[in-house]
């Protein structure tokens, strides 16, 4: 039902992320404070708190393990699991002991794993949002949201029905994607002026560019 | 807009997994290459050595354990404690004023404003409009100073711009209510009501 002012945001990490960002952090001193600077900075950044809760659990769990086996053998009762000596013993024998894939399986994952969690703490981890002018408050608005404003107004322009229009909107383009109704043409000009007209009064920050893809295969009976 | 302190996750959870990624690819060399895995016995085989050399020197008098086990689960036991109190500061910032300060000198005592005011008050005046699907207001602290949040969930086709305008002109008379400008952040975003609601069709 909703296919028609649907919207996929895309979070676009690799694209441009490191020049816009010198844009935002160049610009004009803002009227509403250095303190609005920040948050809007910090709002159109993800915060990895939930990727932080996953590793802290890890590590807490990977811990309580550790503690476990640790602190009975302080106190000399037997190990619960597995002794630290023979553990240690079957790691230094390691290639020996266990199926060469099953070891190449588990390092893989773990692999996998570390890869997860190191690009979360590089990448530039930047939201799928833009930034609003407004004299009195700081606004950031979801790329969706800006899209299906878009794709209302792309559909107005090109008479349309809700689900012949797509937007898509990344950080820094704008893809309007029309299907025309069988036998009615729909005019690409008039579509793209409408959605920049839409943009200019948004003005969102960075400004994207717009591209209109008219299809060439109608719908029929819309 | 909240307090989660942002530099200290990416820095923890890139040594996480940078540890992670070490210890993958060792797994996966053993796994493949005879030559790690000659290298790797022979190394580890060393280090657990002088391991165990440390763990004898350092027994308990009169018993066979190392005091070292101890002081390893006291180790352990304090880094799960930090875990724990990485975790507690995710999302940490919220406040219950809006407002605290002494503006007559003369007189002893301070006026305080409770962040409830402003929430109620404009979730009040935003409850009525037909194109949003839902609006929460918060007070947090930002740098010590309070800070409204308010997070707005227009239907589909509603054009966030103009909607931004309407809610700061409700803000700027909640300036005049109050007396003080707060720094206000208006987030326009999308939630499982706005998508699956109708769209506003007719403005």
């Amino acid at each position: 039902m909703n296919n028609g002012t649907d919207v996929r945001s895309k979070g676009s990490h690799a694209a441009g992320n490191g020049e816009s960002g010198a844009v935002s952090a160049g610009s004009t001193p803002d009227p509403r404070g250095a303190g609005m600077r920040r948050i809007l900075d910090r709002e159109t950044r993800s915060s990895r708190a939930g990727v932080a809760g996953i590793a802290a659990v890890l590590v807490i769990i990977l811990c309580g393990y550790g503690l476990l086996e640790a602190g009975v053998r302080a106190i000399g009762q037997p190990p619960w699991l597995i002794d630290p000596q023979t553990a240690a013993e079957r790691i230094i024998a390691l290639p020996q002991g266990i199926p060469p894939l099953l070891l190449g399986a588990i390092g893989a994952v773990t692999a996998m794993a570390g890869l997860f969690f190191f690009l979360n703490a590089v990448l530039p981890g930047r939201r799928a949002r833009h930034l609003l002018p407004d004299r009195r408050a700081g606004v950031v608005a979801d790329d969706e949201v800006i899209a299906s404003a878009l794709a209302r107004r792309a559909r107005l322009a090109a008479n349309v029905t809700q689900e012949q229009v797509m937007v898509v909107v990344s950080q820094r383009q704008v893809v309007v994607n029309v299907r025309p109704t069988s036998g009615v043409p729909v005019s690409e000009n008039a579509v793209l002026a409408a959605v920049l007209d839409e943009l200019r009064d948004m003005a969102p920050e960075p400004m994207p560019e717009v591209r209109v893809n008219v299809a060439t295969s109608g719908v029929i009976g819309a | 807009m909240n307090n989660t302190p942002r530099t200290l996750n990416r820095i923890l959870i890139g040594i996480l997994g940078l540890k992670l990624l070490a210890v993958g690819l060792l797994l996966i060399a053993l796994a493949t290459f005879p030559a790690a895995a000659s290298w790797w016995q022979q190394w580890s085989a060393g280090v657990w050595n002088g391991m165990s050399q440390l763990l004898q020197r350092t027994s308990i008098p009169g018993r066979q354990e190392s005091w070292l086990w101890a002081v390893l689960a006291l180790l352990l036991a304090v880094l799960i404690a930090l875990m724990v109190a990485w975790v507690a500061q995710q999302g940490k910032g919220r406040s219950s004023l809006i407002l605290a300060e002494d503006d007559a000198e003369g007189l002893p005592g301070n006026v305080r404003i409770g962040g409830g005011v402003a929430e109620q008050a404009l979730r009040a005046a935003l409850a009525e409009r037909q194109d949003l699907a839902g609006a929460t207001v918060a007070t947090y602290e930002v740098r010590g100073e309070p800070a409204l949040k308010i997070r707005l969930q227009p239907r589909q086709g509603v054009a966030p711009h103009l909607l931004a305008a309407d809610v700061s002109a409700l803000v700027e008379a909640l300036d005049a209510v109050v007396g003080k400008r707060v720094p206000v952040l208006i987030h326009i975003g999308t939630g499982a009501r706005s998508r699956f609601s109708r769209a506003e069709r007719v403005r």
